[in-house]
């Protein structure tokens, strides 16, 4: 039986929370927000097995926790990472932002010594998008390109870290070394529909997690589509839009002597599909998902979900939740 | 009549600043054959 400590009840928190409180194995989950009314109101209707807790951001974490998971802003993220780092709690968030995993990231040498595991970057993309490039990977027999795109964002922080990061200068990984694009062009993605095509920008967020990940990769980029509220949209695509979220990962590499790809995808609403994958890793960091095997690799520092997980349990697991990704089976062209 | 030819200025300005904005990005090919399978048991053995 474990414990996990759930920070921010905004729209990913919340589908983490009911996710984690139908988990078997989970014995407490606490709950802690900014305003400690919502915290309560969410605990009240999961029932005995969560509890709202008030905790200060300079608290130490509650005793007896195993895992703690942060469905927060970005600018939080950090410091409540060190918080758990200090009391050796394993910690996974949702962050999507630049800046915050780079912080997360210069946490990896200390997370070592500790022999604490941090996983930023466990939401939609990067997150699941990270697991759909490591299943297309163990298809391959070597990897040298990874391409991803998302549409969607969930609830107003996470707009505004979409458009934040569509804004700031992309990076992208590119014959062993970091590029700068100062001037990124955007490039037509085609997701699963109902999303369609979308004109996706160049970003940071998680090249870094992934390049981390498939060490040799020779070209990494990670696309966002501008969330629909500012764009200029044909009457009735708004409605159809809202909520929504998608991520297409393209991966390319050798199988035998032949290059080949293999293009995944998922469609859903992008809050559950976040806080689903936000609380399957809290399990697996927790210990309460003995299906979820960890992959032979890191027991400690900072990755992200491509070298945590085995994808084929976790992706089942995901499907057996609901969040079900798909493979684009057809050509794809580079 | 004036702010009407403002307004048609303002209009013809937009629409090209538009449409040069549109045909700065590179574009992608759209896939001509297959679609999505949604990964089910099979896939996860």
């Amino acid at each position: 039986m474990a414990t996990v400590l759930l920070e921010g009840v905004g729209a990913v928190g919340i589908r983490a929370a009911r996710q984690l409180v139908d988990t078997p194995g989970l014995d407490r989950l606490l709950i802690t927000a900014r305003g400690s009314s919502h915290a309560a109101d969410l605990a009240a209707s999961l029932g005995d097995r969560a509890e709202a807790v008030e905790l200060f951001p300079d608290d130490p974490l509650p005793a007896g926790v195993d895992a703690a998971a942060a469905a927060l802003p970005a600018a939080l993220v950090a410091p409540r990472a060190k918080r758990a780092l200090a009391a050796g709690v394993p910690f996974t968030s949702t962050v999507d932002d630049a800046a915050a995993i780079d912080e997360l990231l210069e946490l990896d040498e200390p997370a070592r010594r500790a022999g604490v595991l941090l996983a930023p970057g466990c939401g939609l993309a990067p997150g699941l998008a990270d697991a759909l490039a490591r299943h297309a990977a163990d298809a391959l027999d070597s990897v040298d390109e990874i391409h991803v795109a998302r549409a969607g964002s969930a609830g107003p922080a996470c707009t505004a870290a979409v458009r934040r990061s569509r804004r700031d200068p992309a990076v992208e990984w590119r014959d062993g070394g970091w590029r700068d694009e100062r001037r990124p062009n955007p490039e037509l993605v085609w997701f699963p529909d109902p999303i369609g095509s979308r004109e996706c920008a160049p970003v940071a967020v998680g090249v870094a997690l992934l390049v981390r990940a498939f060490p040799g990769v020779r070209r990494v980029t990670v696309r966002f589509a501008e969330p629909v509220s500012r764009r200029l949209t044909w009457p009735g695509r708004r409605g159809l839009d809202e909520g929504w979220g998608s991520t297409r990962v393209e991966v390319w590499g050798w199988r035998g002597r032949a290059r080949e790809s293999m293009v995944y995808g998922l469609i859903d609403r992008t809050g559950l599909a976040a806080g689903t994958v936000l609380a399957v890793t809290a399990a697996r960091l927790a210990g309460i998902a003995p299906g979820l095997a960890a992959r032979s690799g890191p027991a400690a520092g900072v990755h992200g979900l491509a070298a945590l997980v085995e994808p084929v349990p976790f992706l089942a697991e995901l499907a057996r939740r609901g969040v079900k990704a798909a493979v684009f089976e057809g050509v794809a062209v580079a | 009549m004036k702010a009407l030819r403002r307004g048609l200025i303002v209009a013809v300005i937009a629409v090209l600043v538009g449409g040069f904005v549109k045909l700065r990005g590179k574009g992608g090919v759209p896939p001509t054959s297959g679609g999505w399978r949604e990964l089910d048991g099979p896939d996860f053995r």
